[in-house]
């Protein structure tokens, strides 16, 4: 039976491709040029500030899917080696007389460090258990250093939180990191050096087995690894540029609070990494990206975007666990086929008015919602650049003819999308 | 001289119910060692009790003449022992290929290292594909281990076991749920890749037990009521009566 | 000493409610593997359902239906979300139930929006049951001793002494065996789901008027329940009872009592750093009891999961 997508295994040069993992360059490239091009594209001080955002939050969630794509732990309580990172920095930068000597640009390595260091500390009594227990664990801890953040004033800061000041030493070849497109260069250069090395981590030993691990423990067992020290360093390794992330996001803010270490910070980093996808190397970054563009556009548009966001997870959770790097890579088949573009209509048939459908349910949230909590007297609402009496019939019945022919269409034409798919996942000549 | 595997006076109760009761046993290093016994014998425990899944309630196990009183399966694994699983324990997610070089990366050293890339190594590599050759799923090497037949993936087990260069290797009922071709096939693959080796194997088929065996011990009820050569077994009376039986007469 | 008499009723009442919410999240633990985040968010729906029913049929009404919806919705969450998602393996149930709280949350403010609601305890509990010293202890209060004894009793009874509790019993550690002896396992773990997330229920609507009802109120006790088992041990209902009742009253003497660490520092020889507002060392030195009572909880699992990983009545196994 021979299969033509597996590699020849006597052609010695297709073997040792195979064997070696090759690192493939060129994405890495293509990222590097458009860090450095994406502020000559995106001019305004304000969009410059979300790629900054974004930046942070790529690293912050690649180090968290070291843990939970690929240890396969689950921690809900990982934002403090973030926070802890980030507030060590900035009490590097407030003792500016002291560490003068040290250039801006290396200060992550100590967010880094701090990060590092509490990891190791939790990770010595909470790495005997995985799954459900160590993530009980990890929520206790987190919210106990979360808690002790507010009453350790002296580090912490307490209600108010640590500022500082990023401009504290001496300029670094000429940059002082007024400008917020120096301080993007900065996150940018970490941005890569920090994905690059938690990539190749996952082509070591190490990163090897916590593969193993995960997905069997007992076998990795007897294979001489401790499934323990496994866990241990990942978690370690995790920690580490968790502070790396935190120590940036000192940098770019100037001010932390123990809003950074909270559960509610954990549970945003978990949603981010699953939204984007656990089990691909890219599905955090992409989870980062669309969910911090989402986050800034949504939450201008409406306050119940928390409700949507809740809905899209749960609805990720329970259809599409892969995320959306799992979506995307369900079609490399098609792609390795060519028949992907067999996809474009049947897609653009069904998704579309499937999309109309959820914005005619969202119309219907957001009416009900400002019939039901608005200001007595404040009957008029704006929705999709339209200002409408929200007490009045017109509206509603819009809306709901607008569901209803929406979800109905995509319920007709979903069948031939689902022939398509698989038509388009079948080798020529066989018929699923 | 030293017994690669000495079990003495060893007893396991859960709870009250005892279910070993006393197993005294000697492997000589290089033998090929078959436990048979019915069902509910007590042959799955004893493995576990071998290969540290949980402690013995009484009695020693000493491989090469060192107590594993305590000892986690990962140390005992380092030690030289190294066992197969009955119900197929692969790594479904990762391809064949890196399945076995996964086995291999402690036993060439690697340890907890972080820093080498693991595709750059010659030797693993090459070790890899050796083992692949040996078990005979070079043709398999890319795909997920999750989606080979059974029988493939027992052999996968088997060279998964074998990799790490243990000495003592123990299998679990290797051919179970297999047809006759395949256990053929399997039986052959065992009897070259523990060449020189101590195993010690669990097995219900009679056919690949008097085939491969060199000592048979007969497990009933958590006792060892025989051992010896296959010959002698066989021949043994209190044997036929707990267990072989009509299946005799068809060896 | 009156003192401490009022403040082993508080405490008791804070640990039968913690442990009306952790029994039913350990039972679901040892049963179905299962780990429901959210299972704090089925209590706070049942504060805001019993409030809600108060308005227009009072608030005994409330205490009825409330926990028979929560239980419905729980078995509903548990036949098409936690079935569905069940292959996938334990972690993304996690995951699952996490998403399914902070839905709940963001479902609650959007019905009902983001102020606390005036659930008020019913008018015929609203007296002082006894003074202690000065202190009243509210009948109320009483109340919510004697509803959380009579609950637990009822569960030991039902699980002890009736067929059902021993199939169900037999169901937490052989799912398997007892599905082939002909029962239908899958509607006993619905069934165990919808219990216990009505306990939760139950325990909202009891705990409304006294702890508030707001939509952080889930997320405030959650993580509380949760260090609660694993100190217990997970799957341990007696552990579950001996914890719930140790960080209750643990908390609440705490908060009562102002032990200062200045205090405890000065009889070790320590000198206090004076003034103490420039000291490095002020965050120590002015730790109060009542400053770390809610984290006490989080600092006795951390020494539990040191030197007792499995909990005080955990199984190795678990």
């Amino acid at each position: 039976m021979t299969d033509q997508l597996t590699t020849d295994p006597a052609k010695p040069a297709q073997r040792m491709r195979a064997g070696s993992m090759t690192i493939p360059l060129i994405p890495w490239v293509v990222a590097a040029i458009l860090l450095c091009l994406m502020p000559y594209i995106f001019t305004a001080n304000s969009a410059i500030t979300i790629m900054n955002q974004m930046a942070i939050t790529i690293i912050f969630a690649l180090a968290y899917n070291m843990l939970l794509g690929q240890g396969g732990m689950l921690s809900f309580g990982h934002a403090v080696y973030a926070g802890v990172g980030g507030f060590a920095c900035m009490h590097i930068m407030n003792m500016g007389d002291f560490f003068s000597g040290l250039p801006l640009p290396f200060l992550p390595i100590f967010g880094g460090l701090m990060g590092m260091g509490l990891a190791t500390i939790v990770a010595s009594f909470s790495t005997r258990n995985a799954g459900v227990v160590f993530a009980m664990i990890s929520l206790g801890v987190g919210e106990l250093i979360a808690a002790c953040s507010v009453i350790i004033v002296v580090f912490f800061g307490g209600e108010e939180g640590i500022s500082g000041d990023r401009t504290y030493g001496l300029p670094f070849f000429g940059v002082e990191f007024l400008q917020q497109v120096e301080v993007y260069y900065l996150i940018a250069f970490w941005l890569l050096l920090s994905a690059a090395l938690m990539y190749l981590y996952s082509r070591t030993p190490l990163g090897r087995m916590a593969n193993a691990v995960r997905d069997n423990p007992e076998r990795a067992e007897f294979l001489g690894y401790s499934a323990r020290w496994v866990r241990f360093y990942s978690f370690v390794a995790s920690g580490f540029f968790a502070g790396v992330a935190g120590a940036l996001f000192a940098i770019n803010y100037e001010i932390l609070t123990e809003e950074n270490l909270n559960t509610t910070q954990s549970g945003a980093i978990l949603l981010v990494t699953f939204l984007g996808g656990v089990g691909f190397f890219f599905g955090p970054i992409l989870g980062a990206i669309v969910f911090t563009l989402v986050q800034t556009v949504l939450s201008l548009q409406t306050e119940l975007w928390g409700f949507y966001l809740g809905i899209i997870f749960v609805a990720t959770v329970m259809f599409f666990p892969g995320g959306l790097a799992g979506l995307i890579m369900m079609h490399v088949p098609a792609l390795r086929m060519g028949k992907l573009g067999r996809l474009t209509v049947p897609y653009l048939k069904t998704l579309l008015p499937a999309a109309i459908g959820m914005m005619g349910a969202a119309a219907l949230v957001e009416m009900t919602f400002h019939v039901r909590h608005a200001a007595t007297g404040d009957h008029e609402m704006t929705l999709f650049w339209t200002t409408f009496d929200s007490h009045s019939l017109t509206p509603w019945l819009v809306a709901i003819a607008v569901t209803a022919a929406g979800f109905a269409i995509t319920r007709a034409t979903a069948p031939a999308m689902l022939d398509a798919w698989n038509d388009a996942n079948s080798a020529d000549g066989n018929v699923k | 001289m030293t017994a690669a595997l000495e079990l003495d006076g060893l007893k396991k109760s859960f709870g009250k119910t005892e279910i070993i009761r006393g197993v005294d046993l000697a492997i000589a290093s290089g033998e090929r060692h078959a436990i048979i016994g019915p069902n509910g014998a007590g042959k799955s425990t004893l493995f576990n009790l071998i290969t540290g899944r949980f402690p013995q309630t009484e009695g020693a196990i000493r491989l090469h003449g060192l107590d594993l009183a305590g000892k986690a399966p990962f140390e005992i694994n380092r030690m030289g022992l190294s066992r197969s699983f009955q119900i197929t324990n692969i790594f479904p997610k990762m391809t064949v290929f890196e399945n076995v070089r996964c086995s291999l990366l402690w036993s060439m050293g690697y340890r907890y290292n972080f820093w080498s890339m693991v595709g750059r190594s010659r030797a693993l590599t090459e070790g890899a594909d050796e083992i692949l050759e040996q078990i005979n799923l070079t043709a398999r090497r890319d795909l997920p281990a999750g989606v080979l037949s059974y029988a493939e993936q027992r052999a996968l087990e088997i060279g998964i076991t074998i990799a790490g260069g243990a000495d003592v290797i123990m299998l679990d009922e290797p051919t179970a749920g297999m047809s006759h071709s395949e256990t053929d096939y399997i039986v052959e693959l065992i009897r070259i890749v523990t060449e020189g080796k101590t195993l010690i194997m669990v097995e219900h088929d009679m056919g690949v037990v008097f085939g491969l065996a060199d000592q048979i011990s007969v497990l009933v009820y958590g006792e060892i009521i025989a051992t010896g050569a296959p010959e002698e077994v066989r021949a043994n009376a209190r044997v036929q009566e707990a267990y072989l039986g009509a299946a005799l007469e068809d060896h | 000493m009156d003192l401490i008499f009022v403040n082993l009723i508080d405490g008791l009442v804070t640990g039968l409610l913690l442990f009306m919410l952790s029994a039913g999240l350990t039972l679901i633990f040892s049963m179905m593997g299962v780990l429901n985040f959210a299972h704090a968010s089925f209590y706070m729906l049942g504060a805001y359902f019993a409030f809600q029913i108060s308005l227009a049929v009072g608030f005994w009404m409330g205490l009825l239906i409330a926990p028979l919806i929560v239980g419905v919705m729980g078995a509903g969450v548990e036949r098409y979300g936690l079935r569905r998602v069940h292959q996938y393996g334990h972690v993304p149930e996690l995951i699952f139930t996490f998403g399914l709280a902070l839905l709940i949350e963001e479902l609650v403010q959007f019905v009902w929006g983001k102020n606390q609601m005036p659930y008020s305890a019913p008018d015929i509990l609203q007296f002082t049951a006894f003074s202690i010293a000065g202190n009243s202890i509210p009948a109320y209060k009483i109340f919510m001793i004697f509803i959380s004894i009579f609950i637990f009793i009822g569960l030991l009874w039902v699980l002890t002494r009736t067929r059902v509790g021993m199939i169900i019993q037999a169901a937490l550690t052989y799912p398997k065996t007892v599905e082939s002896l002909g029962h239908n396992v899958p509607l006993i773990f619905m069934g165990v789901f919808g219990v216990g997330t009505a306990l939760a229920g139950l325990a909202g609507v009891i705990a409304g008027p006294v702890l508030g009802t707001f939509p952080g109120m889930a997320f405030v006790l959650g993580s509380i329940v949760f260090v609660t088992i694993v100190i217990g041990g997970l799957g341990s209902l007696w552990g579950a009872l001996v914890a719930s009742l140790l960080i209750g009253w643990m908390t609440t003497f705490a908060k009562s009592y102002n032990f200062r660490m200045e205090d405890l520092l000065s009889s070790f020889g320590f000198i206090k750093p004076e003034p103490i507002w420039d000291s490095k060392w002020r965050d120590l030195w002015t730790i109060t009891s009542p400053q770390i009572a809610d984290i006490l909880p989080y600092i006795l699992m951390v020494l539990i999961l040191i030197f007792r990983p499995y909990g005080l009545f955990g199984k190795r196994d678990a």
